[in-house]
């Protein structure tokens, strides 16, 4: 088991604490980078995927657009409605951006990894200043947690946005969003478990330095399931298309931002396109196995990087899901509220809590995964699936059937003369 | 408890960035405000109704079974990291939780607390049908509202 | 005094200060959105007291499930029912109220007092004793798994009846938002 940060263990002395200052002004610069990066990123694929040129005027190939438009948005005057309540209006986007930001924290970014001379396997410490660290932040004891916690604290930068404005359009928008967040992050939360199931630690760090190889990355060693659910899940949670009826403009304007100007717009924005990066970066962390390198037989690649190999393997990794992210945009269509509603409560929950239950099972009943005990607990728990699913249709139809008997007249439409 | 420093450093970093770039923009964004400009946004009519005050009692249900599920998955997280030493003890006592836990979950989605939007069964084709008839033309169904007082349109826009 | 027992004196202040200024805040503040906000900044101390005594997971879960579902349940209520402008809180429902929480508070003050008092003892020994703390055995999950051993270990049976209570709190949700069968006691409107 990989302890804490050995950075930070006994007496703070200045070198450790000058590196710790020194790796959060770099992560905030990442962080603010990438941001801009994302925004030009998404802009400059999407216009791809629909055959136009895209941003092409500030800058070398539009590079400074988004660059551009943040600085724009100093000059723009903030407005704050006469109905808003005053206080939570300029509370708001700080709720919003700042879990955002915190997020990064417990990623890790890069480090050193793949086997010793003696043989035995890096754990991705590094040596900085004659101090053994690790290329992330902060690595605390309940880790992953942290990032639950933050986008439990997001859901109330929306919900206040919308509700403070004092205006319809935005309210809607937030009790709307707030919902959907609060629903996805259940299916979140369980695809999580299967996750640390296979990791049996809370640890980033530790999840990460077990995904030593492809069959152990998470992706792998938990079936793939947990993964769909959790990329799913995840894009709820942003409020990204398919999901993001927050903003849904052809109903609701703008959303739960849509009395925010200025600045304040600004920071609702760089949230929304940093927590792109930081759940993609989640995303990494968990499944992926982080900045480990994906070996071709023994040969890492990128080893001609040296130490930054780790973080080159990273990045390329975080740009594949940042550009699965803007191919959902380009491709799918919006989802209704009830049919987004029904796919998280009935079918992402019911699918993460099931195949938890059947690697928990895997686990306990095939310890050392041979192939008869496996295939004796997949059978049974295929038909215990079965027996759950079948009630679990039955409640459905039960449902179905009290709302015939409820209602049956049928829908009058209002204002039609026929 | 010093684990959480970088956390901390951070956090504050993050708040004054925000700070600062309010003060930033103080000074070099225009404040011009007017009543038209902080009116709540409503496509360009004038705000006649207050927000609604209530909503659908649906999105209790979901905050109320949110924290069911909050629970158990915290629940989840111990076991799950300790599931190698906890055995088939632990094992049980997750799935027998799991399972009363599943069958709340089903009484609750039985009892229609989930139920979004209207049922499948409202698209009837003869109300569709009826959508298109002779009968039904702009004047029938379209109610105008807001031309009181104005002056009558003249009949053909060539006249003026 | 060293450092690090300076430093934990003020952790354990600045905690105490988001404390008891958002409790005052939650009895204080007129608008009912404001006073969840006092909450959740209570609730936010309240996760860093854990932290500060190593209960890492614990003060996770106060932030996850406090702050991030009921709290976030309050606020679903309060906009809602839309209480933030209509309602007159200064009309009481019930008389007895006041005198009541006069009455409860006093005995509150009293049973703090009294575990004050016969705890002082305790504070002797010297902390994070007898807990396998991260930094004591420089261990991330030793939190994590001592509550694990001891959830489904020795209160195996607490954490089950917790599954009994999260029925009770369901039945109810689905008895208060139930929508009547047709010909049952429903006060009817005009159905046609």
């Amino acid at each position: 088991m990989i302890a804490i940060d050995p950075l930070l263990e006994g007496r703070l002395l200045w070198t450790p604490l000058l590196i710790v200052i020194l790796k959060v002004v770099v992560v905030f610069v990442i962080g603010l980078v990438s941001t801009i990066f994302m925004v030009n990123f998404e802009r400059k694929m999407v216009s791809g995927l629909q055959n136009r040129i895209g941003p092409n005027r500030a800058g070398p190939r539009g590079i400074f657009q988004a660059l551009a438009d943040g600085i724009k948005s100093f000059f723009k005057e903030d407005l704050l409605p006469s109905r808003a309540d005053r206080v939570v209006f300029r509370l708001a986007p700080f709720l919003s951006f700042v879990p955002a930001f915190l997020i990064w924290s417990v990623i890790p970014l890069g480090g050193e990894f793949g086997p010793n001379d003696d043989g035995t396997l890096k754990d991705g410490t590094v040596v900085w200043f004659g101090e053994v660290t690790r290329v992330q932040l902060a690595d605390p004891p309940i880790g992953i947690l942290v990032v639950l916690a933050l986008s439990s604290i997001a859901v109330y930068g929306i919900m206040l946005a919308g509700w403070s404005s004092g205006s319809k359009y935005p309210l809607l928008g937030s009790v709307r969003a707030s919902a959907q967040m609060v629903s996805y992050e259940a299916a979140l939360g369980l695809s999580l478990a299967a996750v640390l199931l296979s990791a049996g630690t809370l640890s980033t760090a530790s999840i990460v330095a077990q995904q030593d190889s492809f069959v152990n990355w998470n992706l792998v060693s938990t079936g793939i399931v947990p993964f769909i659910v959790f990329l799913i899940a995840t894009t709820a949670e942003l409020n990204r298309p398919p999901f993001d009826l927050v903003e849904a403009e052809q109903e609701l304007v703008g959303g739960f931002n849509t009395e925010y100007s200025g600045i304040r717009f600004a920071l609702f924005f760089l949230s929304e396109f940093m927590g792109v990066v930081t759940m993609s970066a989640v995303i990494v962390t968990l499944f992926f196995g982080g900045p480990q390198p994906l070996f071709l037989g023994d040969v890492n690649v990128l080893a001609f990087l040296g130490p930054l190999s780790g973080t080159a393997w990273f990045a390329l990794k975080l740009l594949g899901f940042l550009y699965l992210f803007v191919w959902f945009r380009a491709t799918l269509p919006r989802l209704r509220y009830d049919q987004l509603m029904d796919f998280g409560w009935k079918i992402l929950i019911p699918v993460a809590l099931g195949w938890f239950l059947l690697l928990a099972a895997l686990r306990e009943f095939s310890p050392d995964g041979t192939f008869a005990d496996s295939l004796r607990v997949v059978v049974i728990s295929l038909a215990v699936g079965a027996a759950a699913g079948g009630l679990f249709l039955l409640a459905l139809r039960v449902a179905q059937n009290n709302r015939l008997e409820a209602d049956e007249t049928p829908p009058t439409r209002e204002g039609v003369t026929t | 408890m010093s684990q959480y420093l970088p956390l901390v450093v951070l956090l504050a970093l993050a708040v004054v960035f925000g700070i600062l770039s309010f003060f930033a923009s103080r000074l070099l964004a225009p404040r011009r405000p007017s009543s038209a400009k902080e009116a709540p946004y409503e496509c360009g009519i004038v705000p006649s109704r207050e927000p609604p005050e209530r909503f659908p009692v649906s999105f209790y249900v979901v905050a109320m079974l949110f924290i069911m599920f909050d629970i158990e998955i915290i629940f989840l997280y111990p076991y799950a990291v300790n599931h190698s030493t906890l055995g088939f003890y632990g094992f049980w006592a997750i799935l027998f939780f799991s399972v009363i836990f599943f069958a709340t979950f089903v009484y609750e989605v039985a009892r229609g607390g989930l139920d979004w939007g209207p049922m499948q069964r409202y698209r009837q084709l003869a109300t569709d049908a009826a959508m298109v008839t002779p009968e039904r033309t702009l004047a029938s169904t379209v109610r105008r509202v807001g031309t009181e007082g104005r002056e009558p349109e003249s009949s053909s826009p060539s006249a003026a | 005094m060293n450092d690090a027992t300076f430093l934990e004196y003020v952790v354990f202040f600045a905690a105490a200060v988001m404390i008891l200024g958002g409790a005052v805040g939650v009895v204080a503040f007129r608008n009912p959105v404001h006073a969840a906000l006092g909450l959740v900044l209570t609730l936010f101390g309240v996760a860093v007291q854990f932290v500060a005594m190593e209960a890492h997971f614990l003060a996770a879960v106060q932030i996850i499930v406090y702050a991030g579902a009921i709290v976030v349940l309050f606020l679903f209520v309060i906009m809602l029912l839309g209480v933030d402008r209509s309602i007159d809180l200064s009309i009481e429902p019930l008389n007895v109220q006041r005198p009541l929480a006069a009455i409860m508070s006093v005995g509150l003050l009293a049973l703090i007092g009294a575990a004050i008092v016969q705890s002082r003892d305790a504070l002797e020994i010297n902390p994070g004793t007898g807990v396998d703390t991260a930094t004591a055995t420089g261990d991330n999950d030793a939190n994590i798994n001592q509550l694990a051993t001891n959830l489904f270990g020795d209160h195996v049976f607490a954490f089950q009846l917790t599954s009994v209570l999260l029925i009770v709190a369901v039945v109810g949700t689905v008895l208060m938002t139930r929508k009547w069968p047709k010909g049952a006691e429903e006060p009817v409107e005009d159905v046609a």
